[in-house]
């Protein structure tokens, strides 16, 4: 390990672990959300360097770049509604006691301290499962390994994560639902003429991602975040307004990707077949069939879990049950 | 694996159900019945071939673990499955009818959704044998359940389910990193790379993380706090879900895990069972405390909890084999009963139109069958013979005074009398409807499905007790391969 | 030191972190925040797991279970704020009231 890199990994790591802290001791909320996409970056950062590429573009695009969009929108609602039950000292009804936060403190800390002794005290780790996944990656229908992962060797994983998805949504859609129409946030009219300008190239990059998650870093999950971005500007610039017309297609398009995903599991059984077991040479066509259907359902929800709320309910249901 | 594959299929039936019923909201309440009884029958065949041929298992994609992933169907699974099948089926009986009429459409409409994704995730802890999928599914029941709790919309329910989030998240995450850090011991992540590693002090890390997350998700005692406030706000049918069902996922896996625990030294153990007493006693006196019924419902669940791991400790701490069962029975018996009572509970504040206990005999409207079905529901939690609680306290309590540890058997006993002290509380006041001055006493609204589903449940809880014996056999059914 | 016991170590104090925020902090936002990090802390740990000295390739599987787990972790955000939103909403009439 030459000299440099050793120095960078330490800065790097130390920086991810000050910044974390920072992120969750700075007072003001908006800075607390920048510091944590800083975290977030520099955490993406220190996976690449750990030969992680396609889990840094996802944490960067889904973990850090979503999450602040979604923390982002609520830091807005929350002030757009006045500040009480925001702001740390109106927030808590009672303060904690410091004997209890320090006690916390040093909980957490003989917790992590342990870990570290008892891992370290271990013999270090075997090999995983590399060899194993080198040995299918001829059956698997991809070339990446990690799509291979995903979409094939623990394919039923990721419907489940879908399904975690859709569940997602219909949480958001049922607590929401009722409430009155916040004031969303907007970008101006500079900012509407840049995103015409790059929603094309946006989705170039999305179906691209998309495309070479079949043999470089990139997938369903990346590709749909790239297009899920473009859903997010179209709803801040205001080029799209969610109307209630819409509800009955966006129902339709969060399920697809469940739907398509676990019809597939199930059709291809049969014959000496398990479920989820592509038939032979079919294996890539299945999976690009499953990635794409996938990719819009993915893009879809997140924007609409950005929206939050059900687009304005019919006058009738509006009432919350008391 | 000739025949259908009723594993798959009783996991992805009510995922297409969910997707139905969230698609088409005014026929949700027919697709979920329909969905729930098509997935119990699947249940019912997988008992079959199981109890034909013993463990079942499927390998997904044709893998085979460790590189795939792979369903395994056993005696425990099966009776998990089936205890999940008949609670969810006789719920969704009663929410078709807790649910009817405009005012609750809203809630009707999300219901039946959020309960079979939440069906679906149960279905997938049981039979799953990856600790990473089971992270995955646990997420699932986790956003299912938290959509159930705030069905109701109101201030209180939101702050409960809010703190239920926190907590839930909180135990995923916990597990994920003990998930994180076995891979790094072992390489792979399936049941039976676990049970075959070598004890060594980071095995009992990851694994004692893990055992941290689900504690705080079955909502062991001290860990138990968000619990009370998000089982006694959500809506009848709800509640019944998420302390008949929901907190046994998690329960389910430290089951599991408890087998796979070879470093597990006598001091933690003793922990465990402490932790454990600690939530009979707490919970017992909370639930004596408690001004409303469904409060003291959901206190008596943490009680209840705390009993299952004193079994559970004491499950590892020799021979396994009866105490394991022991608390495999009460937990088959607390899921049926407790759900029973939550609807009963349910349904005695809707036709009184309140729950605060110290008035509830006061009330000129007499919910007959309801105070029935919580009575016989009492009867299994506190464990009177021959219900299936009485079955699994015995079982408990034999194994232990056979290994000469008294303090558990007193623990116990004092959950027992703690039992019967508050569920006396509301059972007392059925009985005394007489100080209702003035005027007849009206009548209780009449059968419905709301008043019958929570009764059969209950009955079939205290008469489940007489069938213990083949119960007790085919929850030994192939456990060989599980158990070391 | 190789990189993986330095983002081994990192992970795990992003965990103690996360884990001191979820449970100490009052402020919802913050405490949602702290469950965050503690993700990205068994991210690490999940990714370190995977990690071999080059020229040797890493291991795939824990870099799929770790982007399975950010979207997962980013569905479970999601449902915990759209909750705060709607919470202080119900919180603010109630004030005005």
């Amino acid at each position: 390990m030459s000299e440099p890199l050793f120095l960078f990994d330490l800065l790097l790591a130390l920086a991810v672990v000050a910044i974390a802290a920072a992120a969750l001791l700075v007072r003001d909320a908006f800075a607390m959300i920048v510091l944590f996409v800083v975290f977030g970056l520099l955490s993406a950062l220190a996976w690449v360097r750990l030969a992680a590429p396609d889990v840094a573009l996802a944490e960067a695009a889904i973990g850090t770049g979503l999450t602040g969009a979604l923390l982002l929108k609520t830091l807005h609602h929350l002030r757009a509604r006045g500040m009480a039950g925001w702001e740390p000292g109106a927030a808590a009804p009672r303060p904690v006691p410091r004997a209890v936060a320090s006690l916390n403190a040093g909980l957490t800390l003989a917790v992590v301290a342990g870990l570290g002794v008892a891992i370290l005290g271990s013999p270090l780790r075997v090999t995983g499962l590399e060899i194993a996944v080198a040995e299918a990656m001829p059956l698997s229908g991809v070339d990446n390994p990690v799509t291979a992962v995903l979409l094939n060797f623990r394919a039923y994983d990721t419907l489940m994560e879908v399904v975690v998805l859709l569940a997602a949504i219909i949480v958001v859609w049922q607590v929401e639902r009722g409430a009155d129409a916040a004031p969303a946030p907007s970008l101006g009219p500079i900012w509407q003429g840049f995103a015409r300008l790059t929603l094309p190239a946006a989705a170039i990059v999305g179906v691209y991602l998309l495309w070479a998650g079949a043999e470089a870093p990139g997938g369903a999950f990346q590709g749909g975040a790239m297009l899920a971005a473009i859903g997010l500007m179209l709803l801040l610039t205001g080029l799209y307004r969610p109307h209630p017309d819409h509800r009955a297609t966006a129902r339709l398009l969060f399920v697809l990707g469940t739907v398509a995903f676990a019809a597939v599991a199930l059709l291809v059984a049969g014959a000496g077949r398990a479920s989820f077991e592509y038939p032979q040479g079919h294996a890539k066509t299945l999976i690009l069939l499953i990635e794409g259907l996938v990719t819009i359902s993915i893009a879809v929800t997140l924007t609409a879990l950005f929206h939050g709320r059900e687009p304005a309910a019919l006058k009738g249901e509006l009432r919350h049950d008391p | 694996m000739t025949g259908p594959d009723w594993l798959t299929l009783s996991i992805m039936l009510p995922l297409f159900g969910a997707v139905a019923a969230f698609i088409l909201p005014r026929a949700a309440a027919g697709l979920g019945l329909a969905t729930v009884a098509a997935t119990t029958l699947c249940v019912l065949m997988m008992a079959d071939r199981v109890a034909a041929f013993g463990a079942v298992t499927v390998p997904l994609g044709g893998w085979g673990a460790p590189l795939g992933i792979e369903l395994r169907a056993d005696g425990l699974s099966v009776a998990m499955l089936a205890l999940t099948g008949m609670v969810g089926l006789l719920v969704s009986v009663s929410a078709i009818d807790a649910f009817a009429g405009d005012r609750t459409a809203r809630q009707r409409h999300y219901f039946w959704p959020l309960w079979l994704l939440l069906l679906s995730g149960l279905n997938g802890v049981y039979l799953g044998t990856d600790l990473f999928n089971l992270y995955v599914m646990i997420e699932i029941i986790a956003l299912a359940a938290v959509g159930l709790t705030v069905l109701g919309g109101t201030r209180e329910a939101l702050r409960a389910g809010l703190d239920y989030v926190y907590a839930s998240i909180l135990g995923a995450l916990l597990f994920l990193l003990g998930v994180g850090l076995i891979y790094l011991q072992l390489g792979r992540l399936d049941f039976a790379g676990v049970i075959a590693a070598p004890p060594s002090a980071a095995m009992t890390a990851a694994l004692a993380v893990m055992f941290v997350g689900l504690a705080l998700k079955t909502a062991l005692f001290p860990l138990h706090v968000w619990l009370p406030a998000a089982h006694a706000n959500a809506a009848a049918p709800a509640s019944a879900l998420l302390s008949g069902l929901v907190v046994k996922g998690a329960l389910y896996i430290v089951l599991r895990l408890a087998g796979y625990m070879p470093a597990l030294t006598e001091d933690i153990l003793t922990l465990i069972g402490l932790m454990g007493a600690g939530a009979v006693i707490w919970g017992g006196i909370q639930a004596l405390r408690a001004d409303r019924l469904k409060l003291l419902v959901a206190w008596s669940t943490v009680a209840q909890i705390g009993l299952i791991f004193v079994a559970l400790a004491r499950a590892g701490e020799r021979g396994l084999s009866d105490s394991w069962k022991a608390a495999a029975l009460l937990i088959l018996a607390h899921g049926i009963a407790k759900a029973a009572m939550f609807l009963a509970a349910g349904r005695i504040k809707d036709e009184v139109g309140h729950d605060r206990i110290r008035d509830l005999d006061r009330s000129p409207i007499r919910p007959t069958l309801a105070q029935v079905t919580f009575a016989l529901a009492a009867i299994n939690l506190i464990g009177l013979p021959p219900s299936l609680g009485f079955i699994g306290k015995w079982q408990l309590m034999e194994g232990a005074m056979m290994a000469g540890y008294w303090h558990w058997v007193a623990i116990t006993m004092i959950g027992t009398l703690f039992s019967v002290a508050y569920f006396s509380r509301v059972l007392a006041g059925f009985l005394r409807f007489d100080r209702v001055r003035g005027g007849p006493l009206a009548e209780h609204h009449g059968w419905s499905g709301a008043d019958a589903a929570p009764l059969i449940l209950a009955g079939a809880a205290v008469l489940l007790g007489l069938a213990a014996g083949p119960i007790i056999a085919f929850i030994d059914l192939g456990a060989g391969g599980a158990m070391p | 030191m190789t990189p993986d016991l330095i983002y081994g170590a990192a992970g795990l104090a992003v965990f103690g972190i996360g884990l001191w925020g979820a449970i100490a902090l009052q402020d919802r936002m913050r405490r949602l925040l702290g469950l965050k990090l503690c993700s990205v802390g068994a991210g690490f740990v999940l990714i370190v797991g995977a990690w071999r000295e080059p020229p040797a390739a890493p291991d795939p599987v824990p870099h799929a279970l770790v982007i399975t787990g950010i979207v997962v972790m980013l569905s479970a955000t999601a449902a915990a704020l759209a909750l705060i939103r709607r919470l202080h909403d119900l919180e603010a009439a109630d004030d005005r009231a």
